[in-house]
C-alpha cells in the first residue's frame, strides 16, 4: 500500500513540473484548453493507461493553479463523476477522480489574484454539492475496499462540508445509511478514522437529527474506545477531536444525555479527569483534552438546553449519577490541588464543583463535609476555596472558585449557617499572622481575617472577595444576618476606641475604594481591573445584609456620616451605573426596613435627606438607568462559551494569556466578574426591592407624621384655667403648628422643585408628559369600556324581551291552533249531524211524503247558517293568523338585526306547528 | 447498570397511531392524552428481565410524519427490534402497513424482530379493524401480533418483553453475531462474554478489513 501511495506521489510530482510550466504562462487560456483536452482524452480515450495518465496530470494541474481548478469546475465534474459512477472496477481511475476532486476543493498554495475575484474552490464545492446524487455516490465510495478510495472521499466529503455545510447535512441525511457509513469509518484504520472522526465533528455541530442518528449507531462506545485507546488525558490531537465531538452530541440534547448515563455511564468520562503517573507533566495538548472534558461535565451539569422538557431532572439524575463515580474528588483534584495545571483548567474544574452541587442536597452534604489533603494537613475542602478566593492572582479563579460559595449557599440554609457559624463574634483583626500560616484555623476566621485585613490597595482586593462570599452566606438568611451583625472589631490602629461593627467597617471599605478611584482619576495597573467589581461587590453585601432585616439598617444609620456618604455615591457622576444604582437601593432599604422611631434616623428623615440632597425623581432614575444594563448583562452571561476547535490547538499557547488580556480588555459593562456579580438571584432581589422602596417612599409622603397632636377637646379653655395660662397655652400649640406647617411647606417646596425640574428635562419630563397623556387615554378608554358594556346590557335585555314575547306568540299560534281544531271538530259534528238529519230526512220521505219540502228546506238553512257562521270564524282565525305571521316577520328581521340567529330560534315553533300538520316528517331522533 | 445484553429498538408506524404513548407507558407508566407531535426521533430506555438474565432495552421512539421518513429510516439497520404499530379505530393507518414493512425489510437487517400492535384498543366502539385482519396480516408477513393500549396499558408490557424474548431466542439458537453491533444487540459489560469480547475485537480487526 504504501508502495502504491509513493507511486502516485511521484506521478504527481512528475506532472507536476508540467503543471508548473503552464502555471508560469499565466495564460489562463492555455490551461483552460490543457484541462480541456485532458478531460477529453477521460472520456474518450481508448488506451487505459492513457486515460490513467491523463487523469494523473488533470489532478496535478488542478493542484497547482487557480485557473486550472476554474476550468476544471466549468468542465470537469460530468466527467469525473461518470467515471466514479461507471468505472468502479478501474480503482486507479477511481483513486485518480476523487485526488482531482479534492484537489479542485482545496485551495491553491499560492493564493494569488484579488480578494474579490471568484474563490475557485468554493464555486466547486457548490458545483459538486449541488446534486445530491454526487454525494450520496460520494458516500456510497466508502463501503470500497480500496484503502485511497476510503481516504480521499472523506477528503472531499470534509471539504464539502466546509463549504456548503447545509447541504451536505440534508443530503447525508437523506441518503440510507449515510452516517452508518461515516460511523462504520470509526473503526477503521486510523488515518481513515481520524478523518472520519473530524468529518463527523463538523457534521454535529448544528444538524440536531444527525447528532440523534451518530449516538444511536453507537458514537458514545466508541468515542470512548478511541480515547483509552489514545491515552485519555495524556493523547494527542485525536482525543481532542473525540472530545469535541462527545460535547457536540450532548450540548444540546438532554435525550443524548440520558442515553450515555443510561447505557455507559459516566465512569468512562471521569477517567479521563482522573490524573495519574507524573501528574506535573502538563502538556499543552493535555489541558486542551482536560478542559475538552470538563466542558463535557459542565454540559451534563447544564442539564440540556434552557427550553427543553425534562431539563431539570435530567440534570439533578447527572448530578446524582456523577456525584456517585466520586467526580466531586476528581474535580478539587484538578481545581484546588493542582497548582501545576493551567489556570484555564482549575477555573473549569471549580465551576464543575459548583455546578455540581447546586440545588442538590447531597452534593450539597457531601462537598460541606469534604476534607481535602494529606494527615496531618487536612482540611476542609471549603476552606481551601476560601483561600482560592483570598489569594489567587487571577481574576478567573476568584471568581470561578466565588462560583462555588453562590451554588452552595444557594436554597441551603443549612450550608449557609454551617459557614456562619465560625464567624466569632469577638474577632481580633489581628493582622499580624498571614493567611497560609496555619491550616487549622477555622473558616470563619480565615473569612474575617480576609475581610478585616488592613487598607493598602491589594487588600482592598482581598476584602472585596471576602465580602462576596460573605453575601453569599448572609444572602436570604435572617439568622446568618443576626449571627454576623454581632461581630465588633477591635478599633483599628488605636485601642482605646469602642469595638466597632463589622458592618461599619464594610461601609468604610466603600468609602475608601472611592477615595482610591477618584485620586489617580484612571485605575492604577496593576490590580487595576479589580476597581470595576470592588465597589458593586462591596455594595451587594450591604444590600443583601440590609434586605429585610431593620437591625442591620439601625446599626448602618448609627453613625450619620454613612447615610451622607451614601447619599453622595448615588449622585456622584464619576461612579458607574450600577455603584449609583445598588447605592440607590442601599439608600432605599434604610427606608424600606427602617423601623426606627428615632428622629435622628427614622424613615422620614431619610426620605427628606434624599429628596433634599438627590430630589425624588433623579434618585428613582438611578434605578432606571441600572434597571436598562441588567439585559445587557444577564445575556452576555448565558452565552455558550466557544467549544474548542482543532484550529484552536495551533493557538494554545495563548489560551492562558488571553484569558488575563480579557480582563483589562474587557470596557466596564462586560466584565465578567460583575457579570457574576449580578446573577439572576441578585437582579431579582434588585428588582422586588426597587418596587418595594418605591412604594415606600410614597408611603411616607402620604402619612406625615405629625408632630402635634390636635385634640379638640385641649383647645377649650380648661376649668380654672386663668385667662392667661389659655393664651399661653394656645400660643404654645400655635408655634408649633406653625413649625410644622413650616417642615411641610419646606418638604413642599422640596417636592414641587423636583417637579418643575423634570419639567424642564428633556427625556424624564415626556416621561411625565406622557404618563399623564396616558391616564387620559386611560381614562376615555375606561369610560369607552363602561359605555359599551351598558349598551351590551341593554342589548341583552332588549334580547330577553323579544325571546319573552316570540315565545308569548308561540303559545298563542299553539292557543289559535287548538281553537282552529275544535273549530274544526265542531264543524265535523255538525257535518255528522247534518248527514243524520239528511238521513232521517230521507228516511221520512221514504216513509211520508208530506212535510218534505219543508225538511230540506229546514236543512238546506241549517246548513247554510252552519257553513256561515263556520266561515266567519274562519275568517277571523285567517285574519289572525295573517297579522301574527306579519308580527313574526318583523320580529324576525328585528331579531336578525340584533345578530340573533332567528332561524334557529323559530325552530321550535316551526316544529310544533310541523307536527299537528305532518306529524313525523320531519323526526329525526 | 449492568446488562447481559442491549437490545436496540425502534417504533414505527403512522402518525398519531400512539408509539410515544406506548414507549411513555413502558418507561415511565404513564399516559399522555395530547398528541405531542414526535420531531425526528426520541429515546428511552428500561430494563426488563428474561431468562433471568437483566436486558436493557434501548427504544428509539420515531416521528410517524411522512416529513420525517427519510430520517428515521437511519435508524432501520442497527435496530435488534421493531414495534411496527397502527390504530384500530383508523383504518388507513392499517392499510399503510404494507409500506412500513417495505421501507422495513428494505433499511433494516434481515433478522430484525418486528411486532405488529394494533393500538388503543380500549376503543372497542370505534373499531375499524377487526382482530383477525391483524392476526392475518401478521401472519402473511411472519410477524407477532398484539392489540394493545397505551392508555390501560392493556398488553404494553407484554409486546416490550415478548419481542424481547423472541430476540433472546434468537441469540441462544446463534442467528446473530453478537459481536457485530449493527444488528442492534450488544453483549452487556457485566454480561456473558461474547465471542470476541466487543470492542477490542473489533478494534483489532480494523487493521484486517482494509485492503
Ligand atoms: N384511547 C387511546 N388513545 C391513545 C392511545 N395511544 C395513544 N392515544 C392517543 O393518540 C394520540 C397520538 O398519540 P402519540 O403517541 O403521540 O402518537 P405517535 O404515534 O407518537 O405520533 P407521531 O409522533 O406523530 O408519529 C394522543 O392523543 C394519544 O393520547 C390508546 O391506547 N388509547
Ligand atoms: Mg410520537
Amino acid at each position: 500500500m504504501d508502495f502504491k501511495l509513493g507511486r502516485i506521489n511521484l506521478n504527481a510530482v512528475a506532472q507536476g513540473v508540467g503543471g508548473l510550466v503552464f502555471g508560469n504562462e499565466n495564460s489562463s487560456s492555455n490551461e483552460d484548453s490543457y484541462v480541456e483536452r485532458l478531460l477529453d482524452r477521460i472520456s474518450n480515450g481508448v488506451l487505459a493507461e492513457d486515460r490513467r495518465a491523463a487523469i494523473t496530470q488533470l489532478q496535478a494541474v488542478v493542484a497547482e493553479s487557480r485557473s486550472a481548478q476554474l476550468a476544471f469546475g466549468a468542465m470537469g465534474f460530468p466527467v469525473l463523476m461518470g467515471v466514479l459512477k461507471e468505472e468502479r472496477d478501474d480503482v486507479e481511475m477511481v483513486r485518480g477522480a476523487l485526488e482531482t476532486l479534492v484537489s479542485a476543493l482545496t485551495p491553491t498554495d499560492v493564493a494569488r489574484g484579488p480578494k474579490n475575484e471568484v474563490q475557485p474552490t468554493l464555486m466547486n464545492s457548490d458545483l459538486l454539492s449541488r446534486e445530491a446524487d454526487s454525494i450520496s455516490l460520494l458516500l456510497s465510495l466508502l463501503e470500497e475496499d480500496d484503502f485511497y478510495v476510503r481516504y480521499y472521499t472523506l477528503q472531499l466529503l470534509t471539504a464539502l462540508l466546509t463549504h456548503s455545510p447545509n447541504r451536505l447535512q440534508e443530503a447525508i441525511l437523506t441518503t440510507p445509511r449515510g452516517i452508518t457509513r461515516l460511523m462504520d469509518m470509526l473503526m477503521d484504520r486510523e488515518v481513515i478514522r481520524n478523518e472520519a472522526l473530524l468529518l463527523l465533528t463538523y457534521l454535529t455541530r448544528e444538524a440536531v437529527e444527525i447528532q440523534k442518528i451518530v449516538v444511536f449507531e453507537g458514537a458514545f462506545e466508541k468515542i470512548f474506545s478511541i480515547i483509552k485507546e489514545e491515552g485519555g488525558s495524556e493523547g494527542g490531537v485525536v482525543v481532542q477531536d473525540c472530545l469535541e465531538l462527545l460535547n457536540n452530541l450532548l450540548r444540546r440534547s438532554a435525550s443524548n444525555q440520558i442515553l450515555l448515563r443510561e447505557t455507559m455511564g459516566f465512569e468512562h468520562l471521569l477517567s479521563i479527569l482522573k490524573l495519574r503517573g507524573s501528574a506535573y507533566n502538563f502538556t499543552q495538548q493535555k489541558t486542551v483534552n482536560l478542559l475538552g472534558s470538563l466542558e463535557t461535565v459542565e454540559l451534563l451539569l447544564t442539564g440540556g438546553l434552557d427550553a427543553e422538557p425534562g431539563r431539570d431532572s435530567n440534570r439533578q439524575s447527572n448530578q446524582t449519577v456523577l456525584a456517585q463515580k466520586n467526580a466531586l474528588d476528581h474535580l478539587l483534584m484538578l481545581g484546588v490541588e493542582s497548582p501545576w495545571a493551567a489556570v484555564s483548567v482549575r477555573c473549569a474544574a471549580l465551576r464543575c464543583v459548583g455546578a455540581l452541587v447546586a440545588n442538590h442536597s447531597q452534593n450539597l452534604d457531601a462537598l460541606a463535609s469534604k476534607m481535602l489533603g494529606e494527615e496531618p494537613h487536612v482540611e476542609p475542602a471549603l476552606n481551601s476555596i476560601l483561600r482560592i478566593i483570598l489569594r489567587t492572582s487571577s481574576v478567573q479563579e476568584f471568581s470561578a472558585a466565588d462560583f462555588i460559595f453562590k451554588c452552595f449557599c444557594e436554597n441551603n440554609p443549612k450550608g449557609q449557617a454551617i459557614l456562619a457559624s465560625t464567624i466569632i463574634p469577638q474577632a481580633h483583626s489581628g493582622a499580624h499572622d498571614p493567611l497560609d500560616e496555619d491550616i487549622k484555623i477555622p473558616f470563619g476566621s480565615m473569612l474575617l481575617r480576609g475581610l478585616t485585613s488592613s487598607e493598602s490597595d491589594e487588600d482592598l482586593e482581598t476584602c472585596c472577595r471576602a465580602s462576596s462570599v460573605l453575601s453569599h452566606i448572609l444572602k436570604g438568611n435572617i439568622h446568618c444576618k443576626e449571627r454576623v451583625m454581632q461581630v465588633k472589631l477591635e478599633a483599628p490602629m488605636t485601642s482605646f476606641g469602642t469595638p466597632e461593627p463589622l458592618i461599619h467597617r464594610v461601609v468604610k471599605y466603600l468609602a475608601v475604594a472611592a477615595s482610591m478611584k477618584d485620586k489617580n482619576g484612571n485605575h492604577k495597573t496593576s490590580t487595576s481591573s479589580g476597581f470595576m467589581y470592588i465597589q458593586p461587590i462591596i455594595l451587594r453585601l450591604l444590600v443583601t445584609w440590609l434586605a429585610d432585616f431593620p437591625d442591620a439598617v439601625h446599626s448602618f444609620l448609627d453613625s450619620r456620616d454613612h447615610l451622607t456618604y451614601l447619599l453622595e455615591l448615588v449622585s456622584n457622576s464619576s461612579g458607574t451605573v450600577f455603584t449609583r444604582g445598588l447605592s440607590a437601593i442601599l439608600l432605599g432599604e434604610c427606608v424600606l426596613y427602617n423601623k426606627s422611631d428615632d428622629r435622628g434616623r427614622d424613615a422620614f428623615m431619610v426620605v427628606d435627606a434624599i429628596s433634599q440632597k438627590i430630589g425624588l425623581t433623579s434618585y428613582f432614575l438611578k434605578f432606571d438607568d441600572m434597571q436598562k444594563s441588567f439585559p445587557f448583562l444577564s445575556a452576555k452571561a448565558s452565552q455558550q462559551r466557544k467549544p474548542l476547535a482543532r484550529s484552536s490547538a495551533a493557538s494554545m499557547s495563548e489560551i492562558e494569556d488571553v484569558e488575563e488580556n480579557n480582563v483589562s480588555n474587557l470596557k466596564h459593562d462586560e466584565d465578567p466578574v460583575l457579570m457574576s456579580v449580578f446573577d439572576a438571584p441578585f437582579v431579582n432581589l434588585v428588582k422586588r426591592l426597587e418596587s418595594e422602596i418605591r412604594e415606600s417612599i410614597v408611603d411616607v409622603y402620604s402619612h406625615p407624621k405629625s408632630k402635634v397632636a390636635v385634640v379638640p377637646v385641649e383647645m377649650e379653655q380648661k376649668n380654672g384655667e386663668s385667662n392667661e395660662d389659655y393664651i399661653k397655652r394656645l400660643k404654645s400649640f400655635v408655634e408649633k403648628q406653625c413649625k410644622e406647617v413650616q417642615d411641610l411647606l419646606g418638604r413642599n417646596a422640596t417636592l414641587a422643585e423636583d417637579v418643575a425640574r423634570t419639567g424642564g428635562v428633556g427625556v424624564s419630563g415626556s416621561d411625565q408628559a406622557n404618563g399623564g397623556r396616558d391616564r387620559v387615554q386611560v381614562e376615555t378608554l375606561r369610560r369607552e369600556l363602561q359605555e359599551t358594556k351598558q349598551r351590551v346590557e341593554v342589548l341583552k335585555s332588549e334580547k330577553a324581551k323579544l325571546e319573552d314575547e316570540a315565545s308569548m306568540y308561540r303559545n298563542l299560534a299553539g292557543k289559535m291552533e287548538s281553537d282552529l281544531k275544535s273549530l274544526s271538530d265542531a264543524y265535523n259534528s255538525l257535518e255528522q249531524v247534518n248527514f243524520q238529519l239528511e238521513t232521517e230526512v230521507k228516511a221520512l220521505r221514504e216513509g211520508k211524503g208530506g212535510p218534505f219540502v219543508d225538511v230540506k228546506a229546514i236543512k238546506e238553512e241549517g246548513r247554510e247558517e252552519a257553513q256561515k257562521e263556520s266561515e266567519a270564524e274562519l275568517n277571523d282565525l285567517l285574519v289572525c293568523l295573517g297579522q301574527e305571521q306579519t308580527k313574526v316577520e318583523k320580529l324576525s328581521s328585528r331579531l336578525a338585526e340584533l345578530g340573533e340567529d332567528v332561524d334557529s330560534l323559530l325552530e321550535g315553533i316551526g316544529d310544533d306547528l310541523g307536527l299537528a300538520e305532518d306529524s313525523g316528517d320531519d323526526e329525526e331522533e | 447498570m449492568s446488562y447481559a445484553y442491549l437490545f436496540k429498538y425502534i417504533i414505527i408506524g403512522d402518525t398519531g397511531v400512539g408509539k410515544s404513548c406506548l414507549l411513555l407507558q413502558f418507561t415511565d407508566k404513564r399516559f399522555q392524552p395530547v398528541h405531542d407531535l414526535t420531531i425526528g426521533v426520541e429515546f428511552g430506555a428500561r430494563m426488563i428481565t428474561i431468562d433471568n438474565k437483566p436486558i436493557k432495552l434501548q427504544i428509539w421512539d420515531t416521528a410517524g410524519q411522512e416529513s420525517f421518513r427519510s430520517i428515521t429510516r437511519s435508524y432501520y439497520r442497527g435496530a435488534a427490534g421493531a414495534l411496527l404499530v397502527y390504530d384500530i379505530t383508523r383504518r388507513e393507518t392499517f392499510n399503510h402497513l404494507a409500506s412500513w414493512l417495505e421501507d422495513a425489510r428494505q433499511h433494516a437487517n434481515a433478522n430484525m424482530t418486528i411486532m405488529l400492535i394494533g393500538n388503543k384498543c380500549d376503543l372497542a366502539h370505534r373499531r375499524a379493524v377487526s382482530t383477525e385482519e391483524g392476526e392475518q396480516f401478521a401472519k402473511e408477513h411472519g410477524l407477532i401480533f398484539m392489540e394493545a393500549s397505551a392508555k390501560t396499558a392493556q398488553n404494553v408490557e407484554e409486546a416490550f418483553i415478548s419481542t424481547a424474548a423472541t430476540i433472546y431466542k434468537k441469540i441462544q439458537d446463534g442467528v446473530f453475531d453478537v459481536s457485530n453491533e449493527s444488528y442492534g444487540i450488544k453483549v452487556g459489560y457485566g454480561g456473558i462474554p461474547g465471542p470476541s469480547g466487543g470492542r477490542d475485537g473489533s478494534a483489532s480487526q480494523a487493521g484486517g478489513c482494509c485492503s
